[in-house]
Order: structure tokens, then sequence, then C-alpha cells
């Protein structure tokens, strides 16, 4: 391979070796490249490998085309803790796409690879690539030589959809099969067994206790506390956090130090407001219930007076504040309607 | 003389309060009927939206052309050319039910029209749902109780929504038909009585004709079995209310076309049937516990329950292998989705983009429920104290539709008639309370100055007590009333007896006051907020705007000026191409045929459509010359800043149309990834037709081309249209009309070509059509 027989190849080879040998004293081959890559490959679990600067600049100091294509993930491990960002899920994503193809497409030479590149020690790649936000992921193909602009940026539906969009993109890109993403199950096939076993000889046991009337499930309290723990859970729209990812609080976009915990709008809800809302909800008709089934067996008048006036209290000032808290929020301005001689 | 005289009070006071509650009721369907007038009174009788017109017309042809006609009815004038069969795909009732209404109503000598008929239909029908509520609540907490949630559910927002005059959708039958079919339940449930299981099955097949939310009664009903089975509660009564619901109710299920075997092959009907099997095992136990001998027994159930165990495992194998064998694993998309709710959002873009499948934040609870949510935990727990078959069924029915809405804002209204249930619980039994405290400390002066005549003068009180409070006697007096009958003997000492048990259960005299008082103007808040809701927010037909501005109220009729003109100045079998969003109103109003319309049943038809409004003149031609399409509608807002127009849906016509026709790009039409049409847009944008048609001339209104949705200037403003004609735009410019140019005029100078390369027969047909119309 490196021995060309076109005086022109030949004497581009020569040049580029020579700046190779300036630069980094090795000597440059493809086959070495792929090879070293290789067993860095097989070196990684998942089969992503590291990407320094010089090993970057000795990828692409190799001729076009190259014999692979390479796919870098840009990593930061100073913004993992950003929660829009979701860094680390895409990262996993990332090594398991890679890992699927590999154990797809085992091949000596392989035709394609998978990179990861941190920004605080390869900030100098960073820039040759003009990468200023993230989450970014780039395909360098093998005729890329200027790499801003020949390589190919994934966009951000393809990142949306996880490891499978992200196949889709290097299959139509590449022309490359990636094949069905291997997810690894949440739970070993061991474990499963395991579990399945327990399950098994615990059920006769159960049902005879069940039977016999003295579980858990046969205590109305249990129940109880269950029905009104899923209430309180629904009406607080903890369903729209869990599904639209929402954050507890947020910080105030013109005062970063101040924390927003009510949003106004009515399409979306913060998680801590979803749940006081919620307890507000809860509150009365707990109140309400221990007024009228608890409250009234005390015998003590006191008691039952100073008891009554907190519950009322409590009642009217949580109705109240939901009303108040509704009408900031949704903007509505809730009105009735009287005779017009009253008026 | 005490004997005597006790019972005619009783009987009396019975009747009396009998008489009372029907009074309250028909006064419930009253105001559950007139509070859904509104949209009448403000704007007039008119069907609502778009999916209401579909059954408007369905309704028409049932009226026209009879049961058997329509259950074979193949549709020819939408998504021509393919047509829809139309009887095997809709549910039937809500159709079959305004039908009925109409035919008996005429044979009445009462001739109202279809569309009236069909415009009311929902308000009745809301005022039948209260009722249905009044009976399964008194079965479940009696009768007070029952009044109470009849009131609340009259005027819920979340059912108002769905079920004002005009809204004429299959909810505003389903939800009167989802409570009959739990109240029959619940009957059956407590009287055994095989006449109301059958009655039970006849409603849920009234159901399975209405809603496809039918599915969430044959789920919750056998969840409801299941749990009372486990916590020891099986009884002959939960046989009778179960096994004849499975086997009526699946065989009904089936005759439904649209449902037809759907009923016994998915994923969403096993549970019932899995249950079916358990209840039988259970029965066979407890049959068998019943004429053995205890030793006998323990060796019976060795061999019953091996028995029983390998029948389940092996039908329980079948299953796996009927569920495993679909991709889906038999569920449908949108019941997964409920199931696990993040679901959708990762898998089905289309499900998790209709507005109506986001979850609900919390002002979505206060607005369809509002007080409600706070009296619900208050209504579980009643339920809980005591516990019976009915009461757990109750809350069984809170806690999954609790979920549900939680998941999808649409099943509010699933949820809305369960929280008007446990708050008319919860606010029956405050009320109880309170009264009691109240009535018998003010009493307590009087009672001991008349020792004699105690029982006597509380009754009286009693009667006073619930004229002024409409509260009917709770569970505890009833009962105490049944004793009474029982021991004619002592009946001067029981009510005695259990008032002193009673009147120690009393609560402080000023705070039960205040606490009324409070719950009175919980209950007002309740009623302001729904009339409220009622008028301004669910009343709005959107087939006619209104505006209000400084110079008084705007009308906008621009929709049915279009579609009459559309019905007077074309021909009968003209085409019409428009958006799917206006392909019912079109059938249904102007009686064209459409290409698509709002049952998106095919893609790919609907693509072509999205290709044709997104694609330049000539090729939009091109497309709509082959579907026979005589003219294009389009929807535009621009003059009146009317914001649901066709540039703003614009782009999902791009996307669904790339999606099949690769050709259409969405960067296309974006200038840096921004969606915009003033002179920073791109030229595909301003070349393609919806642009063209929804801006031509548009210059001429104001000289500038001021788009009043867009905010912006129009990007091109002087052109002509090449291959249509303007023939008709409303008053507000809301809706314009194109018609497309025949094909002569397009060729212009190069008709050798076009001559050479028709065939022989369209090209005598031109020229004699050219001769007859020399200047068309």
């Amino acid at each position: 391979m490196a021995i060309s027989s076109t005086p022109t190849a030949a004497a581009l080879l020569l040049i580029s070796i020579l700046f190779l040998l300036t630069t980094q004293g090795t000597p440059l081959s493809s086959d070495t490249i792929v090879s070293e890559l290789s067993s860095l490959r097989s070196q990684s679990s998942t089969g992503v490998v590291h990407l320094t600067d010089s090993l970057l600049r000795r990828i692409l100091s190799l001729p076009t085309p190259r014999p692979f294509h390479s796919l870098i993930f840009f990593d930061a491990h100073q913004l993992h803790s950003k929660p829009e960002l979701s860094l680390p899920t895409l990262k996993s994503e990332f090594s398991l796409v890679s890992s699927s193809f590999q154990s797809n497409n085992p091949n000596e030479n392989p035709q394609l690879f998978f990179f990861d590149i941190e920004f605080q020690e390869s900030q100098a790649s960073f820039a040759l690539f003009g990468v200023n936000s993230l989450p970014h992921i780039r395909l360098i193909p093998p005729t890329a030589s200027d790499l801003k602009l020949d390589s190919i940026q994934m966009d951000a539906s393809d990142l949306s959809r996880m490891a499978e969009s992200m196949a889709e993109f290097i299959e139509s890109r590449t022309k490359l099969s990636v094949g069905p993403i291997n997810r690894p199950p949440i739970i070993s096939k061991k474990q499963i067994m395991f579990i399945v076993a327990v399950v098994l000889i615990w059920t006769p046991f159960f049902v005879k206790k069940l039977i016999s009337g003295n579980t858990i499930f046969n205590d109305k309290n249990i129940w109880m506390a269950g029905a009104i723990f899923v209430y309180f859970f629904s009406v607080s729209g903890a369903m729209f956090n869990i599904i639209r990812k929402m954050p507890m609080f947020m910080a105030d976009r013109q005062d970063p130090s101040k924390l927003v915990f009510f949003y106004q709008g009515s399409g979306m809800q913060l998680g801590a407001e979803g749940f006081s809302i919620g307890f507000l909800y809860t509150i009365v008709g707990l109140l309400l219930a221990f007024v009228t089934h608890v409250l009234v067996r005390v015998k003590n008048r006191t008691a039952q007076r100073l008891v009554m006036i907190f519950v009322l209290f409590v009642s009217f000032w949580a109705v109240k504040k939901v009303v108040f808290l509704d009408n900031w929020k949704t903007g509505y301005g809730i009105h009735g309607y009287w005779p017009s001689s009253w008026q | 003389m005490a004997p005597p005289e006790t019972p005619q009070p009783t009987t009396l006071r019975h009747a009396f309060g009998n008489v009372l509650s029907v009074f309250v009721l028909l006064l419930i369907g009253v105001f559950a009927f007139s509070i859904r007038l509104f949209s009448v009174i403000k704007y007039e009788s008119v069907i609502h939206e778009f999916d209401p017109y579909f059954n408007y017309r369905v309704t028409q042809y049932l009226t026209k052309s009879g049961v058997y006609d329509f259950w074979n009815w193949f549709d020819d004038r939408t998504w021509y050319p393919l047509g829809r069969v139309i009887g095997g795909t809709v549910y039937p009732g809500l159709t079959l039910t305004a039908g009925t209404l109409w035919r008996i109503l005429n044979s009445l000598n009462i001739p109202l029209s279809v569309e009236t008929v069909c415009v009311f239909t929902a308000p009745i029908f809301s005022a039948f749902a209260s009722w249905a509520t009044y009976l399964l609540t008194k079965e479940v907490k009696g009768a007070g109780a029952g009044l109470t949630a009849a009131a609340l559910l009259a005027m819920v927002p979340s059912y108002i929504s769905r079920s004002v005059a005009g809204s004429y959708d299959n909810e505003a039958v389903a939800i009167f038909a989802l409570i009959l079919t739990f109240y029959l339940y619940i009957k059956t449930l407590n009287t055994g009585s095989l006449f109301y299981a059958t009655l039970n099955a006849m409603a849920y097949f009234y159901m399975v004709c209405s809603w496809g939310g039918y599915t969430f009664i044959i789920n919750l009903i056998p969840m409801h079995v299941l749990l009372c089975i486990v916590t020891g509660r099986y009884s002959p009564r939960l046989y009778i209310a179960y096994a004849p619901l499975v086997v009526l109710g699946t065989l009904l299920a089936a005759l439904v076309p649209v449902v037809g075997f759907n009923a016994v092959m998915t994923s969403e009907h096993f549970a019932s049937f899995l249950v079916f099997i358990i209840i039988h095992v259970v029965a066979l136990v407890y049959y068998i516990k019943g004429i053995l001998t205890p030793q006998m027994f323990k060796v019976a159930v060795t061999l019953v329950v091996s028995v029983g165990l390998i029948v389940c495992g092996a039908v329980l194998a079948v299953l796996i292998a009927l569920v495993a064998s679909s991709p889906t694993k038999g569920w449908s998309g949108r019941s997964l989705s409920l199931l696990d709710p993040t679901y959708a959002s990762k898998y089905i873009p289309i499900i998790a983009s209709v507005s109506e499948h986001q979850p609900p934040t919390w002002p979505s609870y206060f607005m369809d429920i509002n007080v409600l949510a706070f009296l619900v935990p208050a209504g579980i727990i009643a339920c809980f104290l005591p516990l019976s078959d009915a009461s757990s069924f109750a809350v069984l029915y809170i806690v999954t539709s609790v979920y549900f809405s939680g998941v999808m804002v649409r099943l509010m209204l699933v949820l809305a008639p369960a929280a008007c249930i446990m708050s008319g619980i919860a606010l029956s039994e405050a009320f109880d309370v309170f009264t009691r405290s109240i009535k018998f400390q003010l009493l307590g002066s009087t009672e001991n100055l008349q020792v004699n005549n105690a029982g006597e003068s509380t009754n009286v009180a009693q009667n006073d007590v619930v004229k002024t409070e409409k509260n009917e006697d709770s569970q505890k007096e009833r009962s105490s009333r049944k004793s009474k009958k029982k021991e004619k003997e002592s009946t001067e000492r029981v009510p005695l007896v259990s008032r002193i048990e009673q009147k120690l259960l009393v609560l402080p005299l000023e705070t039960s006051l205040i606490a009324v008082f409070l719950l009175v103007l919980l209950g007002a808040f309740y009623v302001v907020h729904c009339v409220w809701a009622a008028a301004e927010a669910y009343s709005a037909p959107s087939i006619v705007l209104t505006s209000r501005s400084h110079d008084g109220l705007h009308v906008f009729d621009d929709f049915r000026e279009a579609y009459s003109w559309l019905s007077h100045n074309t021909e009968v079998d003209d085409k019409v191409a428009s958006w799917w969003d206006y392909g019912y109103q079109t059938t249904a109003m102007a009686n064209r045929t459409v290409i698509v319309d709002n049952n998106t049943w095919n893609n790919t038809h609907i693509a072509t459509v999205g290709t044709a409004m997104s694609s330049p003149e000539k090729a939009a031609w091109d497309i709509f010359n082959s579907l026979d399409v005589k003219y294009v509608l389009v929807v535009f807002g621009g003059l009146v800043g009317y914001p649901s127009d066709d540039i703003n849906k614009f782009l999902w016509m791009v996307r669904i149309g790339g999606g099949v026709f690769p050709h259409i790009k969405e960067p296309d039409y974006l200038r840096d990834g921004q969606y915009r049409i003033d002179s920073q847009a791109t030229p595909t944008m301003l070349n393609c037709l919806m642009y063209k048609l929804s801006y031509y001339r548009f210059v001429e209104t104001d000289g500038k081309g001021f788009d009043r949705v867009r905010h912006t200037e129009i990007g091109k403003k002087y052109f002509k249209l090449t291959h249509f004609e303007e023939v008709f735009t409303t008053h507000h410019w809301m809706v314009r009309i194109y018609k497309l140019k025949s094909p002569r005029n397009r060729i212009r100078g190069k008709t050798k070509k076009s001559k050479s390369k028709a065939s022989s027969t369209t090209s005598s047909k031109r020229s004699g059509t050219r001769k007859k119309n020399p200047w068309h």
C-alpha cells in the first residue's frame, strides 16, 4: 500500500511522510493505523476508541480516501451534570451503536470506527472541527480532506430517537449496515431465572395466606392509602413531569441566582409546582374525611372545636391558594353572570 | 297509642322524600340540558367543528335511506377515487340514536329537521347521564349522595366540553352508556338478578356501538371481579353480575361491524376471558365446599387446584402464543401508551403529537373538574368506611380513571363521572354530619321540655331538615328504620337509642355552621366556574367565528358562505381538493366530492394532496388534474388574523407529502430552519401553490400585503396565476376557491407538440369542447 507506482503519488507520500516525521516521528501507513485502531477498539469494552489530538492528527494525515469512516462523539465531562444536554445518555447510546456494529459486523478490516473525544484534553481538535456546542456527533467520510466542510454533522433529529436513529444516520451516509441494536436487557438472564424461581416458590404460600386472609392485601387501610396516593400522583401532573422529563425547579432567566418553582403558562409545569398543588388538592379532601369520620367520635368538646377551626382554616386557605394560582397561571378571568339590574 | 301511629309518619316521610327526589332529578335534567345551550344562544343552532359534520351526514343518509342501506353504505363522495366503506368503519351508536329520535319525533307529528335533532342529542343525553349517575351513586352510598352526584355531573366542565348543543360526537352518548353500564353492573351485584344482568349486557352493547372507549369497561369490570375474589368477597351475585356480561356482551359486541372479531382477538379483551375462567374455578371451589364435609373438601381442594392449574396453564399458553405472534403484542398503540406512559413519546410520534393525547398539567384538572378535585379524596375514604362490593367498584373506577387521565388529557372525560360520584358521596356525608350536629344542638333545649313525646318531635324536626337541606337520609338512619319495621314491639325504644348514639357523634355547633357555610360557598364557586366554562370556553362552534373589538362584535361566517357557494355554483359531480381538515365539512355542507377528509385512513392520498399544495403551479395542476379535481379550496387567515389557516398548517403538508414523495424536502421551505413567508422566504416557498393561492391579489387589500397572523409583509406581492383562476373569495377572505384552468389555456402556442403527444380520442374530444366553448 505504501509503495506507490505513480511518481506524483509517491511525491505526495514522501512529502506527507516528511511532514509526519517532523511532527510525530512515526512512519505513516494506513495498515498500521488500522491495526492500531483495531487493537484500541478491542481493548475498549464497547468498541469506542478514545481519541486524542495526536491520534486524530495521525488519522487525518492518511491519504484520502482513507480505508474507513470515522464517527466521532464530542464529549465534555464538565457538562455531564447538565440535564438538558443529556450527554451521558447519548454517550451510552453511542457506545451501544458501536458495540452493536461490532457484533453484527465481525470484520477483520472494519469500515467504520467509533471515537469519543474529550474537550478538556483535546481542545485543539474541537477547534479543528469548529465544534462549539454539544451534543455533537460528526461523521468523517474517507474522502474528507477539510474537516469543517467535508465531515457531516448528525442532526438533532437523528440524535432524538437514540441508538436506532443514530444507526439510521450511519446507514444512510456510509452505506454500511449497523444491523439490529443489541440493547443489554435491564436484568440479566440469571437474575430473571432467580426471580422467576422465587416467585414460583412464593406463590403457593402467598395464595394460602391470601385465602386465610391475613396479608397486607386484606388490610383495607393499605388499599385506601394506595388509592389516595394514585389520586395525588395523577392530579399533581406527575405523569406530565415524567413524560416531559421536567425538572423540579429551574433557574430564573433574568436572574440565575433565583430559583423558579412556579411556571406561568398553562401548557407547562415544573415538578415541585405540581406536587405542591397536588398536595393542596388532596389535603382538603383528607381533612374533610377526617372531620366527618374521626373527629365526630372524639368526646372532648374543646379538642373538637380547636381541630375544627384548624381544619376549616387550612381548607379555606388551600382552596383560595389554588384558585389564586390557577388564575395567575392560566390568565382566565372566571366570573359569574349576574342579572344586569344588580349592577 | 304509639305503635299504630309511628309507621304513618315514616311512610309519609318516605313518600315525600321520593316525590322530592323525582322533582329534584327533573330539575337536574332540565339544568343539564339548559347549561349546554349557550352555544345555541350565543351563536345559533349549528353543528360544531369537523367530526360532527361527518356524523351529521351519516345521520342524514340513515334517515333518508334506512338502516340496511346505511349498514352497507359505500361512500363515493370522499377519498376520490377510492371511496370509503362507511357502514363498516364507524361506531353506529350515535347515528342510530339520533336517527331513532328523529323517527319517533316525526311519527308524533313533530317535524324537526335532522340537523336540529343532531344538535340537541348531546344535551338530551347529558340529562340522561346525570340520571344514570344518580342511580349508580344511589347503589353505592344512598339516595342523598346520588342526588348530589347527579347535580355535580350535570354541570361538570369536562363533560360539557364534549356535549354542548351542536357537538354531535360519539362521546355525547357514550358517557351516558358508560355510566349506565356501571350502574347496571352494580345493581346486578347488589341484587343478584339475572334480569339486570341481561340489561347490563345490553347497555354494554350500546356502549360498544357508541365509542371505542368501551375497552375501559371490559377491563375495569374484570379488574373489580378479580379484586373481589382476591379479597375474599366472592358470592353468587358476583358470578351472576359477571358471567352473563362476558358471554352476552362479547357476542353482542362482535355484532358491531367496526369491532367484529376484535372482540375475541385483541389483547384489550383478554383480561375479561382470563377472569371469566378464574371466576368459574372459584365458583366450582365454593360449590364443592358447600356439598362436601370439611375432610372430603381438603382432598377435593388438591384435586381441583391441580386440575384448575393445568387448565389455566393451557389457556395461558395459548393466549401468550397468540399475543406473541403480533408485533405490538396485540395491544393498540393508544392502549400501550396508557400502560407505559412514555411509550407514545418514544415510538409513535403521530399519537404523541395530537394535542388531546398530551399529559395534563395541574391547571387542566382545575379547569375540567374544578373543586371536585378537592372533594374526591374524602369520597374515596368514605367509600372505605364501610367497604362494600359497590363502593369498592367506585374506588377502582376513580383510581384507574384518574391514572389514565394523568397520561392523556382526553381521558379526563372518563374521570369526570367518577369524580362527580366521589364528590357527591363526600359532600353528602359532610352535610350529613354537619346538619346533624346543628339539628341536635339546636333542638337540645326543646327536647328537654317535651321528654314524653321526644320521638315524635324529632321526627317532625327531621322532616324539616330534609325539606330545607335536600339531604336524604343516611344509611345509618335507614338501617335504623329497617330494624324498626322488624321489631314492631320495641318501636319506641330503638329510634331513641339510635338517636342517643347519634347524638354523641356531633361536632360543635358554631364550627358546624361555618363548615356548612364554607361547603355551600365551595358549591357556589363550582356553579359559577361551570357556567363560565360552558359560556366562554366550550361553546365556540369553530365554524362560525366571532371576535370582540372596540367597535363591537364581529361575526365571521366565511366557511358556510364558501360551502354554500360551492353547492350552488358547481356541478354535483365536481371534485374539490382541500387539506384534509375541511373534508368532512365540504362533503356535509357543500355535498361535493373531496379527495381527502378527516378520517385519515390513507396516508398516501393525503401525501398526494400535500405534495400538490407544496409544488409549483404546473406540477400541482398535473397532480390535481390526474385526480379529476375541478376546484381547490384554501383557508386563509391573513386578512382577519385567523391563526389556524392553511399557511400555518403548511409545514405539515410538506412533511406528510415529503414522507411519501421524497422530492418534497422540508429544508427547501425553511430559511435557516425558520418558517417564514416574508421577503426572506425561500424561492420554493414563494412559488409553491399554497403560497400563491393564499396570497393571490392579497396586496390589493391594503396596498402592502401585511399578514395579520404572521405579522409581516408577504414576500412576493404581485404575481399572476397561470394554471388556476380565482372563482370565489369569501367576505373576510377566509376561504378562497380556485378553479383549475382547462388544459387549452395552459398550452398557448405549443398546441402542435401537445397534440402529437395526446391520444387521438382525447384531442378530438378537446377540439369538440373547444368548438362548443370558444371563449372558455
